[in-house]
């Protein structure tokens, strides 16, 4: 059995990697991190600004970003990733690549879920928090970049964890319409074996159960720094202060 | 855009004109006309649910009205202004909240030097000088580095006036600002208010420290029902209310 899986890996470490490249395009575990990792990064952004629209007292962003939220978490992400895959070539007739149909469902669609978690962390501030960065003459962006998000943003780190990490593992579903990532190769190299489908993807899971967990530890090790920086139990800095370092002289 | 109506006289550092505003059926606010001069000390009390803490909320605008005006230095703060215009306005009135609403992801001195940074564009280096000067005027030199959740009630209110002097406001308003405290708490956040009294700083007070009322206000409105039913001098206030429901709600403070 282990002797089965070293051999495999020893066998096809190449493809699982990389894919075909460079005799095609980028594939295998570099490819889903690249996906996973601009989902992410895209993602993020696009939920916050989702979020402000949710909380918007103008109907016109409102209104729209609710429809779309409530429709995005209705729906199975598979249902998108074929719509996208099939719909948007014939809406537009241009020819999309799988990946960036792929890219782009993912984003759509972990934003929705994301922008909630944001919007819920930001509500759950309370008024005060808003009043008094109003008060002193903020404006309302520079009250969300100083005072809410710093808060609700850090508040929402274990939710958002669990949003990223959905994230990484739903870039598998872009399987379907041949992405080339992770869990094509590990279905290629299935394809050729044939006879050890089980040893194939318990490298496919064990391969994704490491990402997510580095991940998972990573977001872990930032929290903790935050927490103890706040908390005033970090170890003394050269300045007084943190909001300050980006703008002092040197 | 300047009142047009009728420029206010340069010591009127705020004026309301007819203020009111309701929510749904129930008005609030029916109708308040005052003027604060400049170095005026103004408390303004009165039952609980009377409207003192939404009037107060109406003179920086965290509360829209729904008819009137209420002049800052001249300038209407509920005309319709341009959000720059608004910021400028709110950032020259010093506001101290009930439930102090430091911003707990900052440290004390943060708390203090970071609007001055952001919003007048100080630079880092003299806004943290003057936010340890600040600190050290209320008595909280040494907790510049605390984080809010790591100081007493009572510190955590004297950061945020610290923080609100930062934008060196002309008009300090307090809205309750000893209602949340332990009651060994009050007295040093009252001396700081009256030291900031004393250096000639106009301050609005809604209060229920008839002790700081009498010894420091220059003027007491009481308010009943969203109107301004007695405005008086402490010592007419206190020896000799004229409406009966002053003379109630005195009365009942006295049980």
């Amino acid at each position: 059995m282990i002797h089965d899986i070293i051999a495999i890996i020893d066998e096809y470490w190449l493809l699982l990697l990389i894919g075909q490249y460079p005799n095609g395009p980028l594939g295998g575990l570099a490819n889903t991190l690249i996906l996973s990792a601009l989902s992410i990064v895209i993602a993020f952004p696009f939920a916050i600004l989702l979020a402000f629209a949710r909380l918007s007292k103008y109907r016109v962003l409102r209104w729209p970003v609710t429809v779309l939220v409530y429709v995005t978490r209705g729906v199975p992400l598979l249902m998108l990733v074929l719509w996208s895959y099939f719909l948007v070539p014939l809406l537009t007739g241009a020819d999309v690549p799988s990946f960036l149909t792929m890219l782009t469902t993912l984003v759509v669609y972990q934003g929705a879920f994301l922008s909630e978690i944001i919007r819920a962390g930001i509500v759950a501030l309370g008024p005060g928090q808003m009043d008094a960065a109003r008060a002193l003459g903020h404006g309302w962006f520079g009250a969300m970049r100083y005072v809410i998000l710093p808060q609700a943003l850090y508040n929402m780190i274990p939710s958002m964890l669990s949003t990223f990490v959905a994230t990484i593992k739903d870039t598998t579903l872009g399987y379907v319409i041949n992405v080339p990532d992770l869990t094509f190769a590990a279905s290629q190299v299935n394809n050729q074996l044939l006879t050890q489908p089980f040893q194939v993807f318990l490298i496919l899971a064990l391969t994704y159960y490491v990402i997510c967990w580095s991940l998972t530890a990573l977001t872990n090790v930032v929290e903790r720094r935050i927490t103890r920086r706040r908390a005033g139990l970090a170890a003394p800095r050269r300045q007084l202060s943190l909001i300050t370092n980006a703008t002092e002289q040197p | 855009m300047t009142a047009s109506v009728s420029a206010p006289a340069k010591d009127q550092t705020i004026r309301l004109a007819d203020v009111r505003k309701s929510y749904g059926d129930f008005d609030v606010l029916k109708g308040i006309d005052a003027t604060v001069s400049r170095g005026e000390v103004v408390v303004i009390c009165g039952p609980s649910g009377s409207g003192k803490s939404t009037l107060i909320r109406t003179v920086n605008r965290l509360e829209e009205i729904n008819s009137g005006s209420i002049f800052f230095e001249g300038q209407d703060i509920h005309a319709p202004l341009k959000g720059r215009e608004l910021n400028r306005l709110r950032s020259r009135i010093g506001f101290v909240f009930q439930s102090f609403n430091l911003f707990p992801h900052l440290s004390a001195v943060d708390n203090v030097a970071m609007s001055p940074i952001r919003v007048k564009g100080v630079p880092a280096a003299e806004a943290h000088e003057k936010a340890l000067k600040l600190l050290d005027r209320v008595g909280l030199r040494e907790k510049a580095n605390s984080y809010p959740a790591q100081l007493s009630g009572g510190q955590q209110q004297r950061v945020a006036i610290a923080r609100a002097l930062a934008m060196e406001p002309p008009v300090m308003l307090f809205d309750e600002p000893t209602s949340a405290l332990d009651p060994e708490m009050v007295g040093e956040v009252l001396s700081v208010m009256k030291s900031l009294a004393a250096e000639g700083m106009t301050m609005m007070c809604v209060t229920h420290e008839m002790g700081f009322a009498r010894d420091v206000a220059d003027r007491i409105w009481f308010i009943d029902g969203g109107r301004i039913i007695e405005t008086a001098t402490p010592d007419e206030f206190f020896k000799n209310p004229k409406h009966p429901r002053a003379q109630r709600f005195l009365a009942d403070l006295r049980h």
